[in-house]
C-alpha cells in the first residue's frame, strides 16, 4: 500500500501544473498592489512602471510554480506520514479481527450419528444405574428409596429392561455405523490402540511430574478417549451378555447350569459398579469438573470444539486438517492458473 | 353390755370381707370331689364335673380357692351353671392379686383367636383351651400344656392335619423325638398370644416377615450353629434376587417357605424334601415361578456365596472384577489428581508473572 502511494507522489512532482484561474487570481492581486505602490512614487517614469509590471507578470508563473511545488511536497509528505501511522493501526486491528475469527472457528468433531448414539447411551445408562443400584445395595437408604421413586420393585425391573433395550439399540446402531459409515470406519480405525498411546501415557506422566514441559501431542483420539471408548465396549459386552442371560433366565437355564447364571449375575453386578464409578469419577471429571470444561462441555450436543481446544487436545489432527486445507487451496490455485 | 355389742360390731366389720364371701374348697368338694360327678348337657354330651383337688393343688393356682375364679358362685348349691371363668379378672398389668404382670390378655384380644372368640365363634379358643383349667402349670413346667414339648399337641387338638405334618418334619422330630429344646414348636414361628393369620401383613409367617422369623434361629450360631446347620443361608438369601425383591415388598418371589415348605420342612438330604437335589426342578418349576425348570436349576448351590472359594467360577468372577475395579479406579483417580496437581502448579506460575 505504501509503495503505490509513493509512486503517485513522484508522478505528481514531475509534472507541476498550476490552474489558470489560481494564477490569474494571484496575478491580479500582485499587479494591483504593485501599481498602488508605483503610483505613490512620482519620480519613476511611466514606461519603466509598465516594464516592472510586465517583468513581474512574466516571472509570476515561475515563482508560483516553485512555491506550489514546495507546498505540494510538504502536503504529500505529511499525508504519507499520516498514512503510515494509520496503516499500522489498521493493520493491527485487522490482524486482531482475523485472529478472533480464527479463534472462533469451530471444528466439527462428532457427527450427528455419533451424537445420537451418545445420547441414547447416556439416557439408557442413567436409568440402568438408577434402577440397578437399589438392587446392588438393598440396605443402603440413599439408593434404596429409588425403588419407591420408580413405583415399586416390579416397575423398577420393567424400567431397567426398557433402558437395557435402549442400550442394545445403541450397540446395534453403533455397530452398523462402524461398518457402513465412512466416518465410523475411520474413527474405529483411529480408535484402535497403538504404541504411540503408551508413549503418550509416559510423556503425560513426565509432564505431570514436571520432568518435561512438553505435553504429549494427540491425534483425533487421545489415549484417554480411547480408554473411554473401549471401556464402554467392554462394559456393553459384559452387561448386555450377562443381562440377556438373566432376562431370559428360564430359556438360558435350559442350556446352562445355574452356577453359570450366578457367575453372570456376579459379573453384571460388579461390572455395573465399575462402570458407575468410572462414569461418575472419571468421565464426569473429564467433561464436567475439569477446570477447562466446568460446568460442562456442550460438545455432546453440537459436536463441535473450538480451534483452541483443537490445538490443545488434538494438535496432530489439527495439523493434519490444516495441511489438507492448504493442499486443497493450492490445488485450486493451480487449477485456476 | 353395750360395750361388748360395740366390740362385736367392730370385729365383724374388721373381718376380711373375702372370708365372708368365699366358700371354702371343702364345701365345693362335697359334690365336685366325688369321682364320677357329671351331668348330661342339652346336646346329650356327658360333662365331667368331678374336680381332682390334687390337680389344683399342683397348679400355679394352688393358693386360690374355687370362688376366686368361679366368682359368680355365691351360694351352695349354686342354682345356675357357673359362667366360663374369665382370666382377665386377675391377669392384667397392675393386678394386685399376685398374678404375673403382663398384657398378654390384650395381645390375645388382637390375635386371630381373640378376634374370632369376640365374634362368637364357638370353635375359637379362649385361655383355658390352651392353658387348661384346674391343671394350669408354669410354662417351664414340663407337665404344663404349653410347655415347649406339649405345645404341638395342645395346638394339634384343633389343628390336627398340621400337627400330623409337623410331627413328621425335621422340626417336629427334633423336638418331639430327640427332645432338642432348640427345635421350634408351633409358637416359636407363629407367636403365642399374638398369633395372626398368615395372610395378615403383621403375621410372623406372612411372606414379608417369614424370613425374619426363620432367621431368628437359622442365622444364630448359638441356636442352629451348634448342630452343624449353616447359619449363612439367610443372609445369602437376603443378597439374592429373591431376598432383595422381598425386601422391596414383592410378594411374588420365593421366600424361605416357598421352597422349603412350612410345617413339613425336611432337611435337603431327605428324598422327600422339596429342596432335595432331585426335587429342585419340580420345586423351582411351580407354575407361578419358573415353569419348565429342569435339572440345570440344581447345578450349583442355591444359597451361593460369591465370596467363598467353594463357589468356583462365581468366586473367580467376583475376584477378577474386584481387582479390575480397584486397579482401574486407582489408576483413574491418580491420573485425575496428577492432572489437577500440574494445573495448579501452572496457575501459581502464571500468577507470579505480571
Amino acid at each position: 500500500m505504501a509503495g503505490t502511494e509513493e509512486k503517485t507522489v513522484k508522478k505528481v512532482s514531475t509534472k507541476p501544473e498550476i490552474e489558470e484561474s489560481f494564477l490569474n487570481e494571484i496575478r491580479e492581486e500582485v499587479i494591483a498592489r504593485i501599481q498602488e505602490l508605483l503610483i505613490k512614487d512620482e519620480k519613476i517614469p511611466e514606461d519603466i512602471k509598465e516594464k516592472v509590471v510586465q517583468e513581474i507578470n512574466e516571472k509570476l508563473p515561475e515563482i508560483v510554480a516553485k512555491r506550489v511545488e514546495g507546498v505540494k511536497e510538504e502536503i504529500i509528505k505529511e499525508s504519507i506520514n499520516l498514512a503510515v501511522t494509520s496503516r499500522k493501526e489498521l493493520l493491527a486491528l485487522y490482524r486482531k479481527k482475523e485472529k478472533e475469527k480464527e479463534k472462533e472457528e469451530m471444528f466439527q468433531r462428532f457427527n450427528i450419528h455419533f451424537r445420537i448414539q451418545h445420547m441414547i447411551l447416556f439416557t439408557s445408562v442413567i436409568f440402568l444405574i438408577l434402577t440397578g443400584l437399589p438392587l446392588k445395595f438393598p440396605g443402603f437408604s440413599p439408593v434404596a428409596f429409588l425403588v419407591d421413586v420408580f413405583g415399586g420393585i416390579d416397575n423398577t425391573r420393567i424400567i431397567h429392561r426398557i433402558a437395557a433395550s435402549l442400550l442394545v439399540l445403541f450397540m446395534i446402531y453403533h455397530t452398523l455405523y462402524t461398518i457402513f459409515h465412512h466416518e465410523g470406519r475411520r474413527d474405529f480405525w483411529l480408535l484402535l490402540p497403538r504404541i504411540k498411546d503408551i508413549k503418550d501415557v509416559i510423556q503425560n506422566l513426565k509432564y505431570f511430574f514436571g520432568m518435561t514441559d512438553e505435553k504429549p501431542k494427540f491425534g483425533r483420539f487421545s489415549y484417554v478417549e480411547k480408554f473411554d471408548y473401549w471401556a464402554v465396549y467392554w462394559g456393553c459386552v459384559i452387561m448386555i451378555g450377562s443381562g440377556i442371560l438373566m432376562w431370559f433366565e428360564e430359556l438360558s437355564l435350559k442350556i446352562l447350569p445355574k452356577f453359570i447364571l450366578d457367575a453372570a449375575k456376579e459379573a453384571h453386578s460388579d461390572e455395573a459398579l465399575l462402570a458407575t464409578l468410572a462414569i461418575v469419577i472419571w468421565h464426569f471429571y473429564n467433561v464436567h469438573f475439569n477446570p477447562d470444561k466446568f460446568p460442562g462441555s456442550l460438545t455432546w450436543f453440537h459436536g463441535k470444539i473450538t480451534k483452541e481446544e483443537m490445538i490443545e487436545h488434538h494438535l496432530l489432527e489439527y495439523e493434519e486438517i490444516m495441511r489438507k486445507r492448504k493442499q486443497v487451496t493450492e490445488e485450486r490455485l493451480n487449477n485456476n492458473g | 353390755m353395750k360395750f361388748t355389742h360395740f366390740l362385736l360390731l367392730i370385729l365383724i366389720l374388721l373381718m376380711p370381707s373375702g372370708l365372708n364371701a368365699t366358700i371354702s374348697i371343702q364345701k365345693c368338694m362335697i359334690c365336685h370331689g366325688k369321682p364320677g360327678f357329671k351331668k348330661v348337657e342339652e346336646s346329650g354330651k356327658m360333662k365331667e364335673l368331678y374336680v381332682n383337688f390334687s390337680v389344683l393343688e399342683n397348679s400355679v393356682h394352688k393358693k386360690k380357692v374355687c370362688t376366686d375364679c368361679h366368682a359368680d358362685v355365691v351360694e351352695i348349691p349354686h342354682r345356675h351353671t357357673p359362667e366360663k371363668v374369665k382370666c382377665i379378672r386377675c391377669h392384667y398389668k397392675g393386678n394386685p392379686e399376685g398374678a404375673p404382670q403382663s398384657d398378654k390378655y390384650l395381645e390375645y384380644q388382637k390375635s386371630v383367636h381373640g378376634r374370632e372368640s369376640e365374634k362368637g365363634n364357638p370353635k375359637a379358643p379362649v385361655c383355658q383351651e390352651c392353658h387348661g383349667n384346674h391343671d394350669i402349670r408354669h410354662t417351664k413346667d414340663a407337665l404344663s400344656r404349653v410347655s415347649k414339648l406339649n405345645v404341638p399337641k395342645t395346638c394339634g387338638r384343633c389343628h390336627m392335619d398340621i400337627y400330623a405334618q409337623y410331627v413328621k418334619s425335621i422340626h417336629g422330630k427334633s423336638l418331639l423325638v430327640e427332645h432338642k429344646q432348640d427345635a421350634p414348636s408351633c409358637t416359636d414361628c407363629h407367636g403365642e398370644h399374638n398369633i395372626l393369620a398368615p395372610e395378615e401383613s403383621e403375621s410372623t409367617v406372612n411372606p414379608v416377615n417369614v424370613v425374619k422369623t426363620c432367621a431368628h434361629c437359622h442365622e444364630s450360631v448359638d441356636i442352629v450353629g451348634k448342630y452343624g446347620i449353616e447359619t449363612t443361608q439367610v443372609s445369602l438369601y437376603e443378597h439374592s434376587f429373591h431376598g432383595i425383591a422381598v425386601k422391596y415388598g414383592s410378594k411374588k418371589v420365593a421366600n424361605c417357605a416357598s421352597c422349603h415348605g412350612t410345617h413339613n420342612i425336611l432337611p435337603p438330604e431327605d428324598p422327600d424334601s422339596p429342596v432335595n437335589i432331585n426335587n429342585i426342578p419340580k420345586t423351582c418349576g411351580k407354575p407361578e415361578c419358573h415353569p419348565g425348570a429342569n435339572k440345570n436349576y440344581a447345578k450349583g448351590k442355591i444359597h451361593v456365596n460369591p465370596k467363598s472359594r467353594e463357589s468356583g467360577v462365581i468366586y473367580w468372577t467376583g475376584l477378577f472384577f474386584k481387582y479390575l475395579t480397584i486397579l482401574t479406579m486407582m489408576a483413574l483417580v491418580i491420573h485425575i489428581l496428577l492432572d489437577l496437581n500440574r494445573r495448579s502448579k501452572e496457575w501459581r506460575e502464571q500468577k507470579k508473572k505480571p
